[in-house]
């Protein structure tokens, strides 16, 4: 039998990644993809990876928020570097961990449940071989699902980086509106062109990641072989860790070298 | 695939549906302010005036960083390049908003700290001069602490070596602390201050031999000057007191005041009777019986003359006994 570490070293399976990956690009930009019964399943899937975990993602994101904006001007205060700390901050906070923080969120709540939704239905039959060459279940099941994951990253990243933004403001000047124009200019500085354009390309590749991973994982159970779902599942958890980082470490590359 | 009431916590598809068009919408428009606010802040809607700095050496300076004047930003880079003279270019740009702090007399600088990025300020002495043209050129000055470091190192280095110099074993500082080491050494031993200043003990004992006798000169001294005290006062009394020698000389003189008086007038009669005997000689032979009772008269007179000469005499005589310091007894006839 197969186990997880075999998924995820196993070339077919990377191929079979891809090959969903092209195929779910494809449809999702075909409007015939849209039905009613998608937009639901779509729906659904907001309402249960953005909507449901939104109270405890803004409260963890504020948690977090608060202290590291305090250690990191601690750090540069003592250091005599109190002018570069509100930038500091901007960039690591906003810029990569609410993002890096929204991905884990999302990844660990839907992925999984999405990859094992498909792995059962693979095992029961209800998704047949010929899915991954373009059926129409694959195509009324799997879209609605990568669009409305793809949606969830960027409207939790979206929330998240606002309320970091804020919480930023706050911490530098309170209510004060004095504050303003000095704010508006490090901002101005942190978000040249090439930081705007990284941020993109991490909303997409992120939001593709988390959606098309874990789907194309649960592709891989075998038929009638109830067992094979968990190495499936956690096979897709760490493939998307592992996305995951790549997908920041070159982007930061981009960005910063 | 239906959702489980699990799933859904049992709501039904419409609330679901207006709850996720809900936060998609507010995310949406949140992103479209963000993306608003960020082209706000750099400045997609404001014009720009273009300046361009030039320097030798733009080490430290990197796009984005603020032109800074009073330690406020007015202007920012946007661009480094190296032109074909060798120098470098910071190209800047600055809001019409804050361009009125840009005068032609402005001076640009570029401040390098040992820590954090460098620096550019701007400083407008006048700001009634007119104001900066457009695409203006301009050369920037250049402060760079860490350009003095070798030089400084080098001073620091010298110094050392002569610091090092002084405090050698066998350097005249060090000889000079010996030195004074051995007089405090002395000035702490029996006669303090003097033995270190004296070399050894011997001499100052001397000096202090030759105080004590100074001192008993003084005392006895004291006594000498008691006894001219006593000397002097008796002096005085002898020769200004109540009858001492000058009151008495006082009196001699005096009288011989009065002498000389009496002597001027019987002076006064010789002559009268000079003056007789010369009318009586030119008639002598004419008047022969007159003769007897003339001569008479001189007899008379030569004796009064004598009398009052001789008083004269004593009188002086006395004077010079009186008179302790005239020793010579002359007598000067008037």
């Amino acid at each position: 039998m197969a186990t997880a570490a075999d998924f995820l070293l196993r070339p077919r399976s990377w191929q079979r990644l891809f090959r969903v990956a092209a195929y779910a690009t494809v449809a999702a930009l075909a409007p015939s993809s849209y039905g009613p019964a998608a937009r639901e399943l779509a729906v659904r899937q907001v309402y249960l990876s953005a909507w449901k975990v939104l109270p405890g993602y803004l409260a963890f994101t504020a948690l977090l928020s608060v202290v590291l904006i305090q250690i990191a001007d601690g750090a540069l205060r003592a250091y005599g570097l109190a002018p570069y700390s509100l930038e500091l901050v901007l960039r690591v906070l906003v810029l990569e961990l609410v993002p890096l923080l929204t991905v884990f969120f999302v990844a660990f709540r839907s992925g999984t449940a999405v990859a094992a939704e498909i792995a059962v239905m693979r095992v029961t039959g209800e998704l047949d071989d010929t899915a991954e060459s373009g059926s129409d279940e694959l195509r009324g099941e799997l879209v609605p699902r990568v669009a409305a994951i793809a949606l969830s990253v960027f409207a939790l990243t979206t929330l998240g980086g606002m309320l970091a933004l804020a919480i930023t403001y706050w911490s530098y000047f309170h209510t004060s509106r004095a504050g303003f124009f000095v704010f508006t200019r490090v901002v101005g500085t942190v978000f040249d062109d090439l930081v705007l354009v990284g941020l993109a390309l991490k909303f997409v590749l992120f939001g593709a990641a988390v959606a098309l991973i874990p789907i194309a994982s649960g592709l891989e159970a075998e038929r009638d072989r109830m067992k094979s779902v968990p190495a499936v599942v956690l096979a897709g958890l760490m493939k998307l860790v592992l996305a995951i980082l790549l997908i920041e470490v070159v982007v930061l590359m981009v960005k910063y070298v | 695939m239906d959702p489980t009431p699990a799933d859904t916590g049992g709501l039904a598809p419409r609330s679901m549906g207006v709850k996720v068009g809900i936060l998609l919408a507010v995310t949406f428009m949140i992103a479209i302010a963000f993306i608003g606010y960020v082209l706000y802040a750099r400045g997609a809607f404001e014009t720009f005036q273009r300046l361009t700095l030039v320097a030798d050496n733009v080490e430290g300076v990197t796009v984005g960083m603020d032109l800074t004047y009073a330690g406020f930003p007015i202007g920012r880079v946007r661009r480094l390049s190296l032109g074909k003279d060798g120098k470098a270019r910071i190209h800047i740009r600055v809001p019409e908003s804050e361009v009125r702090w840009l005068r032609t007399s402005t001076v640009f600088v570029m401040d390098v700290p040992l820590v954090g990025g460098a620096k550019l300020r701007a400083f407008t002495g006048n700001l009634q001069d007119p104001p900066l043209p457009d695409r203006a050129q301009r050369a920037i000055l250049r402060g760079d602490a860490n350009a003095e470091i070798p030089l400084m190192l080098a001073t620091v280095r010298q110094a050392l070596e002569n610091v090092e110099n002084m405090t050698a074993r066998n350097s005249s500082l060090q000889q000079s602390i010996d030195n004074a080491k051995a007089v405090t050494g002395r000035m702490a031993g029996k006669y303090g201050v003097l033995g270190g200043v004296l070399g050894n003990e011997d001499n100052a004992r001397k000096v202090i031999a030759s105080i004590d006798r100074a001192n008993a000169l003084l005392a006895n001294l004291g006594g000498v000057s008691l006894k001219l005290d006593a000397v002097v006062a008796k002096t005085d009394l002898r020769l200004y007191g109540a009858s001492g020698i000058a009151d008495e000389t006082q009196k001699a003189v005096a009288q011989a005041n009065t002498m000389l008086s009496e002597v001027r007038d019987r002076l006064n009669a010789v002559d009268v009777i000079l003056a007789d005997a010369q009318a009586v000689g030119a008639s002598a032979k004419t008047a022969a019986a007159n003769v007897a009772g003339a001569s008479a008269d001189l007899g008379a007179l030569r004796g009064e003359v004598e009398a009052s000469l001789r008083k004269v005499a004593s009188l002086i005589e006395e004077i010079n006994r009186k008179w302790p310091f005239e020793r010579d007894a002359k007598i000067k006839l008037p």
